[in-house]
Order: C-alpha cells, then structure tokens, then sequence
C-alpha cells in the first residue's frame, strides 16, 4: 500500500471503521479529553503520506513556530461532522476533495478561512495540492498509442479490458469526453449523455476499481489493458517495472484543500498550520514527496524538471489537463452518485 | 435428595447474573446505546420522518443491493456447508495425527488475515495466475476469466468462513457417543440410512450452529466481493459505509443498518422457531 492518496476514496473496510468509531466517539467522549490542549491534532492519511508530510509540513511547522504536532489517521469526512456535532475533538485540521469540502462548508462543519496566496481559498478550504485521474495502458498490449478517453472507449482499435474507478464524480466527466463533449462545454455535466457513453464501455469494464492500491495492482499484473488512474498510483505500477505508459493529455485534475474543523479548541495554531502547510517550500516539498502537484503557483520554483514531469500541475502538463468543477458541476454528487451505483449493479 | 438439590440451586441462581454483569454491562455501554443512536438517525436526520426508510424500501438500488446481499450470504453459507461437512468427518473420524494436521491447516487459514487471503485469489485466480497458465499448458486456448466473477468472489468467501463451519461440526461430531452408531448398526441401519436417520440428525446443532455464524458474518461483507467479485455485485455494507463516509447521509446510512438488523432477526427467528436456536447453543 505504497504510495499517495488513497485520497478521496480510502478502501471501504476503513469506511465503515471510522463510521462506527464516530458513533462510539460520542459516547467515550469525556475520556477522549486530551492532556495538552497546546498540541496540534493534524488528521492524515497515515502511511506514505504521512511520511512526506512530517518531513516537509509537521517537522518544519514545529521547528519554526514551537507548536507541537500529533497526527491522526486515516482521515475521514465522516469524522469531521461528528466532531463539530459531538465536541470532541480528536483532530483540528484535515484535507478534503472539493466535492466534500462544498459539503463541509454548507453544513458549517469548518471554520471561516482567510486567502493566503492569491486563489487559494475557495468554500473555506485553502487550495494545497492537486492529482489526476489520467488514461494508462500495458504496452505489451498495443502498438499504438492512445491519446484520449475516446480511444479508450474505441474498442475496436484498442481492444482489452478495461478498469474506471468506482466512483460517480470521476467516470461522469471522462464518458462525457469520450463522447465528443468539448471540455469548456463540460460543466455542468450532461448526466443522461453521460450514461449513454457509460453504456457503450459497459462490457468492457472489468473492473471497477475502488482502493489506490488495488488499480496499481490490476494495471501491473496485467488484469486490465487500460485504465483510468490516479497518476500516482501509475507512478507505482512504472516504477515496479511493468510495461505501461500514460497521457496527462485529459487527465482530470482535482484538488484537496486544507480545513479547519469548526471550534476547534487550537482554533489559531491550526489557521497558522494551514498556511505554513501551502506556502511555497514546505507545499512544494510534500507535493514532491508524496507524489502529488502544488497548487501555490509560487512552489514552482521549488520544483526541479525532472519532479515537474511527474506533476498534473506543472506548466508543460496543467494545459493538457482539465479541472473538475465542483461549483458548477449541475447534479448533486450525492444523487449522481445514486444512480452511477444503480447502473454499476444493473 | 432432589428436592433439596433443586432448592439449593434455585438459592444461588443469582450468582449466574452477578458473573454476567460485567459482560452485560459492557454490552449495554458499547453496543446496545451506540446502537440505540444509530436506530435513532435512522428516524431523525438530517430530520424526524421516516423518509430514509422510503428511500431504502423502494429504491431500486437499495433493493438490489439488500436481495445481493442476501442471496450471496445463503449461496456462501450452503458451499460452506458442502465443504464442510466432509472435512469435519474426516477430522472427527481419522487417527488423532491427521485429525491435528487438518486442524492446523484449517486454522492457519483462519489466523491469515482475510485481505491476504483475498489478495492471494487475486494471484492465483489472475491472467497472468498459474491457474490460467495450467490450463493453457494442458491446452485450453482461450481459458476462461476467473478472476473478477461470481465465481471467484464465492470462491474465496468460502475460503474465508468455511473455518467458521468445520469447527462448529467437528465439535459437534467428536462428541456423538459411538454407542449410539453401533446400536442402531445392531438395529438393522447402515449406510444411506443410519447416516440419514441418526448421523445427521446428531450433527444437525453444529450445523445449525455454523450456518448461522456464516450466514451472519458474510452478511456484512463487502471488501472480499468487491475486489475479486464481478463488476456488478455489491453489499449492503460497502453501501452503507459509501453513504456516511462520503455524503454524510448518517440517516440514510443507519435506516440500511437497521433494516439489515431487522431482515437478520426476522431469519433468526424464523429459525428460532423451526429449530429451536436456544438449544442448540445449550
């Protein structure tokens, strides 16, 4: 389980975990007071993330400004709003994708926050640093090369199986792409289009992966010839060794912000948290290190070539990509969500 | 003399209850109140109607999903039961060498963690799997996908309860006095019959026993069909942890565990009442 971001989808044993525990935590909630209310609680996604974000964020953060740092993981959204219902704090910060974070910010679960860097607040989350579901193939398995997502819907050129992530927000854009939509005409999304394009790769997905670690593997072994991916988790299978390539040409860019939980009792050590954790250097090194890319323009210049290549956000690959556009997206991600699993299962 | 022993028994029939209290006490704090919340939000958020209920119980995916999830727990819990039954005998009726050998080796599978254990189908059950490759050498050209179908997800949540089932049985079956084969061998039974009539009717509670356990666990199973099962399936758990984890839908998310709660006791029950589950635990 090397690697990023088993970002806004860790697998679903830990889903249910954290759910359970936050219906527990109401209830141990006088015993879970902590000791030093001076520490900082930073929640993460444990593991290699984890790692690169102690490094580059937590170590520095303590050394320049004397405050203490623990860290809880996995992270979970689920979490988050139970924390601001039930008073009990078992983090102060936390990431969120920009689907939640628009959730978060309606439901009032996170604190006002002010711009740090010029575009970098949005809903109240501060921009930290981007990934991109991007097309990947095996390359013992076509001589060609394909370039866009209508190539991977065209099974008659590229034939194999093929893997999406199991996951409504993400497959919506990328079947309306394959199907000739423009993307300045994306937002908001066509969702009937949509699932009309889904129908024609239908019989080919054979997997509809749902962990990080899990579309590394099918996509190293094998399983699958072509695959949506998380560039990270590509990064992984490449550096195993296996025979695959990628595009960033239409990859699809999304961001995680940092939030502060609502009354949070470190309210101010947390906003200094937040914007030590996207200023220039720090961001740029974590972004390295955990594979993800900046989002604080000014962490290019942090950023060696050879690091830029492998990042959705550095000039040369940004313009091939697109944004998802959570303020505009034209469906409620939940209901969206609804009926993508209602198809998935039919 | 019985009279005075039943007495002496119905005095201490409190000490039973006070060696029970501290299990029951945890019980109620960490299991019937966080229970109770949840059952609460099924009804109250985001707020008080029964418009989650609606939602679940007419929903075509919900319904889906929740008969999924039912139909996969009896299919897993009868090929558990066909496997199971043999090797329990088999262990139960060999020399107490072989017996401990296959007990280690259903054990050790036990004590495997069971994302291993499904990651391990994965290699094995995978194109590039020795399975596909066996078949490829002894000729097969176009083997057939393994992985990521029906069949390798029930494959592999057998693997992962069986264990569950042999040990009810085989418990069950060590203990059946070997008197009672030999009278009714004297009685005129054998074969298809003595196994019919006497056998299977001794060993009826350990599979009572142990259908219940696996129907009940691989009811919440969601991680083992979704990595290995076909495109399609889906369980009511990994459903459930979608709607709290990522929409915060507590709501909608506990009126499903309910309802799944319901369905169970409603199975047990039934059971209950058709074999009596109190005895069989006795």
């Amino acid at each position: 389980m090397t690697g990023m971001k088993t970002f806004l989808m860790p697998d679903r044993r830990r889903f249910l975990k954290t759910a359970g525990a936050a219906v527990t935590a109401s209830l141990a909630a006088p015993y879970l007071v902590r000791a030093q209310e001076k520490v900082l609680y930073v929640n993460t996604w444990g593991g290699p993330w984890e790692a690169a974000a102690k490094t580059h964020l937590i170590d520095p953060f303590t050394a320049e400004t004397g405050i203490q740092v623990k860290t809880v993981s996995p992270v979970s959204f689920a979490k988050l709003a139970q924390q601001v219902k039930t008073g009990t704090y078992e983090f102060d910060v936390t990431t969120l994708g920009g689907g939640e974070l628009v959730r978060a910010n309606q439901a009032g679960i996170i604190e006002k926050l002010t711009e740090p860097y010029k575009g970098g607040l949005f809903e109240n989350g501060v921009a930290s640093h981007a990934f991109a579901t991007v097309m990947a193939w095996r390359k013992d398995k076509y001589k060609d090369t394909p370039k866009t997502w209508a190539d991977f819907w065209n099974v008659e050129k590229f034939p194999g199986g093929r893997s999406l992530q199991r996951y409504a927000s993400r497959v919506i854009p990328i079947a309306l792409l394959a199907d000739g939509v423009a993307v300045k005409d994306l937002y908001p999304l066509d969702v009937d289009r949509a699932f009309k394009s889904l129908d024609k790769i239908k019989p080919h997905i054979r997997v509809w992966w749902t962990a990080g670690a899990q579309s590394t593997q099918i996509l190293r072994d094998g399983e699958i010839d072509m695959i949506g991916i998380w560039h990270g988790r590509y990064f992984e299978a490449e550096k195993a060794g296996a025979p695959v390539a990628m595009t960033w040409n239409q990859g699809e860019i999304e961001r995680a912000y940092w939030v502060v939980a609502k009354k949070s009792p470190n309210l101010e050590n947390a906003k200094k948290f937040v914007e030590f954790a996207t200023s220039a250097k720090p961001l740029a090194g974590f972004s390295k290190a955990a594979d993800y890319g900046a989002l604080n323009p000014a962490s290019n210049q942090f950023v060696d070539a050879a690091d830029a290549k492998r990042m959705p956000t550095s000039p040369d690959n940004y313009k091939l990509t697109f944004e998802q556009d959570m303020s505009n997206f034209g469906i409620d991600p939940a209901e969206l969500a609804e009926r993508f699993e209602e198809w998935v299962a039919s | 003399m019985g009279i005075s022993l039943s007495k002496l028994t119905e005095k201490t029939n409190i000490w039973p209850w006070l060696l029970l209290a501290p299990l029951g006490i945890y019980m109620l704090i960490f299991f019937v109140v966080p229970l109770a919340e949840v059952a609460i939000m099924s009804f109250t958020e985001p707020k008080v109607s029964l418009a989650n209920y609606q939602k679940v119980l007419t929903g075509a995916l919900y319904q889906r999903v929740f008969l999924n999830t039912f139909v996969t727990a009896a299919f897993v819990t009868l090929c558990c039961l066909l496997v199971g039954y043999p090797l329990a005998y088999l262990m139960a009726h060999s020399k107490p060498r072989t017996a401990m050998l296959i007990l280690l080796l259903v054990t050790m599978s036990f004590w495997t963690s069971f994302l291993v254990r499904t990651y391990s189908w994965m290699v094995l059950l995978g194109n590039n799997g020795p399975l596909i490759a066996l078949l490829q050498m002894i000729g097969v050209d176009k083997p057939p996908q393994l992985l990521f179908t029906r069949f390798s997800s029930t494959l592999a949540m057998v693997h992962i309860l069986a264990p569950y089932m042999i040990m009810n049985i085989y418990s069950v079956m060590k203990k059946i006095d070997p008197a009672l084969i030999r009278s009714a061998e004297s009685l005129g039974a054998k074969g298809w019959s003595l196994f019919r009539h006497v056998y299977l009717p001794l060993t009826a509670p350990g599979i009572a026993n142990g259908s219940v356990l696996v129907f009940v666990i691989c009811l919440g199973f969601y991680v083992t069909p979704v990595l290995l099962g076909s495109p399609r399936e889906q369980m009511v758990a990994g459903l459930i942890g979608h709607q709290i984890e990522e929409f915060l839908a507590f709501g909608l998310g506990s009126a499903m565990a309910m309802i799944l709660l319901v369905v169970t006791l409603i199975i047990l029950t039934i059971y209950h009442r058709r074999f009596g589950l109190d005895k069989l635990w006795g």
